[in-house]
């Protein structure tokens, strides 16, 4: 039997202090973006936005049609969870959109007070950290909401005008970084990718008697297997599965030292990193001259 | 001077402003691409397959239905009978009036009757739940209380202060053929009127532009033809750093066997 889940009573700035660690230098200058957040942060934000205004016409149409009806409301389940009002999708989306009247709308601009305009100021760019990173971007407001309004494409606008002013956390950042660094989101580098698939092809042999190949950059194979990293680090039995799975198909497979990942985290961040990270999936397929990628993930 | 100001200048300038700024706001709508897919699935993969889901989602809401029962039955009912009445106007403005306008004038009268009932309800449910009471602002309530007005001041010209139609259709007309003349009507109607002047100023300023955005909504219109290319209209190239250990050009020299490809 389904048992509704309860929906919780508002609890103002309940969840106001569970907040992300912001990012490091280190990070930052990989990722080409400000190493911390910029003197004129304000003007680079706004600029920013205009352009992201220009470019996506989801944001700008999700920012003016929406009607307050509140049906999103209780279909977040990070407002399910803490019962912080600013986490209903519409009031979240609400933080961007009062900058978005205030600085790009003739109504926000000639009738601040209806339309509820608000300035961009440090209080404002606190609650953008907080809250629109308190939001998974899995989409389910958009499936309950008569628009089609889709939070996630609003939370991505705004991590993407935070990230241009060296606004960003450390885990996004970070785990950037490291795809760039050596190929995955965990920092398995490429000798300990060969190393790990080595081993369990020994293991493999060991307990099972089996001799089943782990192929790492092999040029001309047919498939190129892009697992989430962690495959072959820690849940090492997906890897081996997937191992006996072609082993068994006869189809000559390969991992890449270069893409073994197919989570992407520049979807938290920004498009140019979103585009980075994808786009090393082709590459990879590209050099190893393979003829079909599996994605895992 | 003021009967003057309201009923032969302003109703020009509201509807130039409502043209125009509907004009402009969808103007702004359209020349935003759309770079990604961001369909929400389960989406229909066909062109017609999407017409018929945004027809569906104009007309009858199905995603409010799955959300709030209440609140789907109260915007349906006064969406719905908003058309209508809106519908039974055109009597005013056709000489002579069309024979289907004729038709629905019963169906209209009784219709505008129940008007006021689910815009009570949407009122009365944005002050007593607190989620929606959190999230509403000034506009919400200015739109409401307008369209009540509008609605209220409509249901006691016809019901108590009958206003004389002859009077209406010859302001209305006389409009439209550009020799606007001042009528003779009761106050109530110049509420009415008034009222209606506001709305279409206010139209295009808020949120009541989500009448038109739902053709244009990305998640709404596009279909589940993933397989098929699409183009990003402002696409870039990208590149890497120098900061950045693993990138083509040194995974190149590692598949040819002449190092490089990051730390090993």
């Amino acid at each position: 039997m389904r048992v509704p889940v309860p929906i919780p009573d508002i609890k103002i700035r309940a969840s106001e202090h569970l907040r992300c660690h912001p990012s490091k230098a280190k990070d930052m200058v990989k990722i080409d973006l400000p190493k911390e957040r910029l003197e004129n942060w304000k003007e680079v934000m706004l600029k920013k936005m205009a352009e992201v205004l220009d470019k996506y016409r989801s944001v700008k149409l999700f920012l003016d049609i929406c009607v307050k009806c509140g049906a999103c409301a209780d279909k977040c389940q990070f407002f399910l969870g803490t019962g912080d009002p600013k986490n209903m999708p519409v009031a979240r989306a609400d933080l961007l959109r009062k900058v978005y009247k205030r600085y790009f709308t003739l109504g926000g601009k000639v009738w601040g007070r209806v339309n509820e305009a608000g300035e961009l100021n440090e209080a404002v760019l606190q609650e953008w950290f907080t809250y629109f990173y308190q939001c998974s971007e899995c989409r389910r407001c958009s499936i309950f909401c008569p628009y089609g309004i889709d939070t996630a494409e609003i939370t991505m606008a705004a991590r993407e005008i935070m990230a241009a002013a060296g606004v960003a956390t450390k885990y996004v950042t970070e785990v950037v970084a490291k795809v760039y660094d050596a190929g995955n989101n965990l920092g398995i580098w490429p000798a300990a990718w060969r190393y790990n698939c080595a081993f369990l092809e020994e293991d493999l042999k060991e307990t099972e008697g089996v001799d089943i190949k782990f192929p790492v950059d092999e040029v001309g194979a047919e498939v190129l297997l892009i697992p989430p990293s962690a495959d072959n680090f820690v849940n090492t039995n997906t890897m081996i599965g997937y191992a006996k799975m072609f082993h068994a198909a006869g189809i000559s497979w390969t991992t890449s030292t270069y893409c073994n990942e197919g989570g992407n985290f520049g979807l938290f961040l920004n498009y140019t990193n979103l585009k980075k990270t994808n786009n090393r999936i082709l590459e990879a397929a590209r050099q190893l001259r393979v003829k079909k990628i599996y994605w895992g993930e | 001077m003021v009967t003057i100001f309201i009923f032969i200048l302003m109703p020009y300038i509201c509807l130039g402003i409502f043209l125009l700024g509907v004009g402009m706001r969808f103007w702004l709508w359209i020349r935003t691409p759309v770079p990604l897919r961001i369909v929400t699935t389960p989406a229909p993969k066909t062109r017609y397959g999407m017409i018929w889901r945004l027809i569906g989602d104009l007309l009858w809401f199905p995603n409010l239905f799955k959300s709030d029962k209440l609140l789907w039955v109260a915007g349906l009912l006064f969406h719905l009978a908003l058309w209508i009445v809106l519908l039974r106007h055109l009597r005013y403005f056709f000489f002579p009036v069309p024979k289907w306008v004729e038709e629905i004038q019963t169906l209209g009268l009784y219709t505008g009757y129940i008007i006021p009932l689910p815009l009570v309800f949407l009122l009365v449910r944005r002050l007593i739940i607190e989620q929606v009471l959190y999230i509403s602002i000034l506009g919400d309530y200015f739109a409401l209380f307008l369209l009540l007005i509008i609605t209220l001041t409509g249901i006691l010209l016809q019901l108590f202060f009958r206003t004389y139609v002859i009077d209406v259709k010859a302001l209305i007309l006389a409009l439209i053929h550009f020799q606007p003349q001042i009528p003779k009507v009761h106050w109530l109607f110049t509420v009415h009127f008034i009222s209606v002047m506001a709305l279409l100023i206010y139209f295009p300023l808020g949120k009541l532009m989500h009448a038109g955005g739902l053709l244009l909504s990305p998640t709404r219109y596009q279909r589940a033809n993933f397989r098929e290319p699409s183009v990003n209209p402002w696409d870039y190239p990208v590149s890497y750093n120098a900061e950045n250990l693993s990138t083509p050009e040194k995974y190149a020299q590692t598949l040819s066997g002449t190092g490089g490809g990051g730390k090993e």
